[in-house]
């Protein structure tokens, strides 16, 4: 079942179009949510919460329609806002167990859970203390650990790793691969680092003025580059050439004993490496295709709208 | 599972049915107000009219206190336990409510928009209204505990001290008590979420709250005053809830203390257009996400 699935979506907020008949499907582990300022991420997590209701087509989150479900969407979703959010006045530590059991988790499970998801996201030893006495960083882990407490299916993440510093933004990072990879969780990470994406998404959706400009599935991309070989060699003739293609490889030569291959699934590297042994041929550079997430945007940025699919 | 274990893992554990949600926004919004001494004490404050109150139908129900208090003159204090002294009781309790809820009002509501609070917890299984019915519950239920509960009390205890048969004859009291009570903590309710809602400081909250009392009633005044009309009256809330209570508890008085006459079907009305406003403002407000328009 998909995680997310568009529908011909259009949202219309104060008269004006912010998305526009976005249709597709994300059934990622972590899907990524990109585009630039004004591109409609904010909007489109704040109508898959039910915030704002589609004013033609429709969206499902695990099957459930947002205008006719969104109670039930919002039980089985974790939320992480981008901007403060907190009721200062209370100790971390209370504010986590008010989400825990706002979200339905019992009021003899909250408090343990609580104390569970503070240690856990690195609060511990300042649950006690109020949050509006937290510096950004734990503000940023306060409001994950709200959003992990009570078990979550679907976790929103809007900019977790905005305002950090680079040791706290690669601990936020950590935790998401965590929780990621701990199982019966997908993700859905809104950010304006593309390194962000890349580091903790394996699906990615671009969006463009309201419209999709891409949905890729990094996982895949990831494959396929890893197939996609660059060489530098010396020496290397045409008899090397052929004993590549033998091996199934598809084999294009440029000049300065430069090749371009891409291999199949069952061949590996160090078969490159046998053969140009046998043959006397030096391999000098060698290099994976490496399109980024950056190419992809960049790509999906300068593409007209309404491509949909990149790289599957 | 213990606290020092820092992997991730995801609950499992049973999940409350929807409808204790509600329960868990009053509880929470309650706990936050009796967390403050100064609630503690304004409440306290509040019950002492109720105090003295009972303390004066025990003394004019009890001939051996009258007599001690009577001094040589041999003739006691006489207070008629009627429906103008539970009038004057409805105004001792009522009135201090107002300065209750100009301090718990804006508290229980700015804490939660103070840092935009809104979005987590309206990304929750629940409604905007399910959270203003919390909060309108919690006011409403702090509100009872110093008005119509003390009173129906004091109404109790009259009934039980009386040497002759009193309820049956004034029930009519019990009831205006209660009505009178609920629509006056109903709209002091409303319009303190709403004014809490639009203003983010609690001090200039608490003075709004007055302000939007008290402001009204002087304008409604001069408008009278200019006018030669009683019909200013209607935005005077502190008229319009006396008369109100006048004619429930059906007080006999002069007729110049009935504010001239106004219809109380045009007093309610008032009223209600009055919880309307509330209303749409807390509507206006109490959003997750504001929209930007233009």
């Amino acid at each position: 079942m998909a995680v997310i699935e568009l529908s011909e979506l259009e949202v219309r907020l104060a008269n004006r179009l912010v998305l526009d008949g976005l249709s597709g499907k994300l059934a990622g582990k972590a899907i990524g949510l990109l585009g630039p300022n004004g591109s409609g991420k904010s909007t489109l997590i704040n109508t898959l919460l039910g915030f704002h209701a589609p004013s033609r087509g429709t969206a499902h989150v695990f099957g459930l329609d947002v205008r006719a479900h969104s109670r039930e969407i919002r039980a089985a979703i974790g939320y992480m806002p981008e901007n403060d959010s907190f009721i200062g006045t209370m100790s971390g530590i209370h504010f986590v167990r008010y989400m825990a059991e706002l979200a339905g988790v019992p009021a003899s499970h909250a408090l343990e859970r609580a104390h569970e998801a503070m240690f856990y996201v690195g609060l511990g030893e300042v649950r006690y203390r109020k949050i509006s006495t937290y510096s950004l960083g734990m503000k940023q882990l306060v409001k994950l650990a709200q959003a992990i407490v009570h078990g979550a299916k679907l976790l929103i993440l809007d900019e977790p790793t905005n305002g950090l510093d680079p040791v706290a933004r690669q601990r936020m990072i950590q935790l998401i691969r965590e929780v990621r990879d701990a199982g019966d969780v997908n993700l859905l990470i809104s950010s304006h680092l593309l390194r962000d994406v890349d580091e903790t998404c394996d699906e990615v959706l671009i969006l463009k003025k309201g419209h999709i400009a891409a949905i890729c599935n990094l996982e895949e991309e990831r494959r396929a580059n890893r197939r996609f070989i660059e060489l530098e060699t010396v020496a290397a003739q045409e008899p090397f050439a052929v004993a590549i293609r033998q091996l199934g490889c598809e084999c294009a030569s440029f000049p300065g004993e430069r090749w371009k291959l891409v291999m199949p699934e069952t061949v590996e590297i160090r078969d490159l490496y046998a053969i140009a042994a046998q043959q006397g041929v030096q391999i000098r550079k060698m290099n994976y295709r490496r399109d980024s997430l950056e190419d992809i945007f960049l790509t999906a940025m300068d593409s007209k709208l309404g491509v949909a699919r990149v790289g599957v | 599972m213990s606290v020092f274990k820092r992997s991730y893992r995801r609950y499992s554990g049973p999940i409350a049915s929807d409808r204790f949600r509600l329960g868990v926004l009053m509880r929470y919004g309650a706990a936050d107000l009796w967390g403050s001494r100064i609630t503690n004490v304004l409440f306290v404050l509040c019950m002492v009219p109720a105090l003295i109150s009972m303390a004066v139908i025990y003394i004019m129900n009890n001939d051996v206190v009258r007599l001690l208090l009577s001094g040589q003159n041999g003739s006691g204090p006489k207070i008629a336990m009627d429906e103008r002294f539970f009038f004057a009781i409805m105004q001792g309790q009522c009135w201090p409510a107002l300065i209750l809820i100009a301090w718990i009002g804006p508290k229980l509501i700015a804490g939660d928009l103070a840092n935009d609070a809104l979005p987590i917890l309206l990304s929750h299984p629940i409604s905007r209204t399910e959270y203003v019915l919390a909060k309108l519950a919690v006011l409403v239920g702090f509100l009872s505990v110093v008005t119509w509960v003390p009173m129906s009390l004091l109404f109790g205890f009259q009934s039980y001290v009386s040497a002759v048969p009193w309820a049956g004859e004034h029930l009519h009291i019990l009831w205006g008590m209660f009505v009178g009570s609920l629509i006056w903590i109903i709209l002091l309710s409303l319009i303190s979420l709403s004014v809490a809602s639009w203003v983010k400081w609690r001090i200039v909250a608490t003075g709004l709250l007055f302000a939007t009392v008290f402001v009204p009633a002087g304008v409604g005044t001069v408008f009278n005053a200019v006018m030669r009309t009683h019909w200013g009256n209607l935005i005077n809330i502190p008229d319009t809830m006396e008369t109100l209570w006048i004619r429930m508890l059906q007080v006999n008085v002069p007729a110049f203390y009935t504010r001239a006459g106004l219809p109380t079907t045009a007093l309610l009305i008032s009223l209600f257009v009055m919880c309307a406003l509330c209303v749409g403002a807390l509507n206006a407000r109490i959003r997750a996400r504001e929209v930007v328009r233009g």
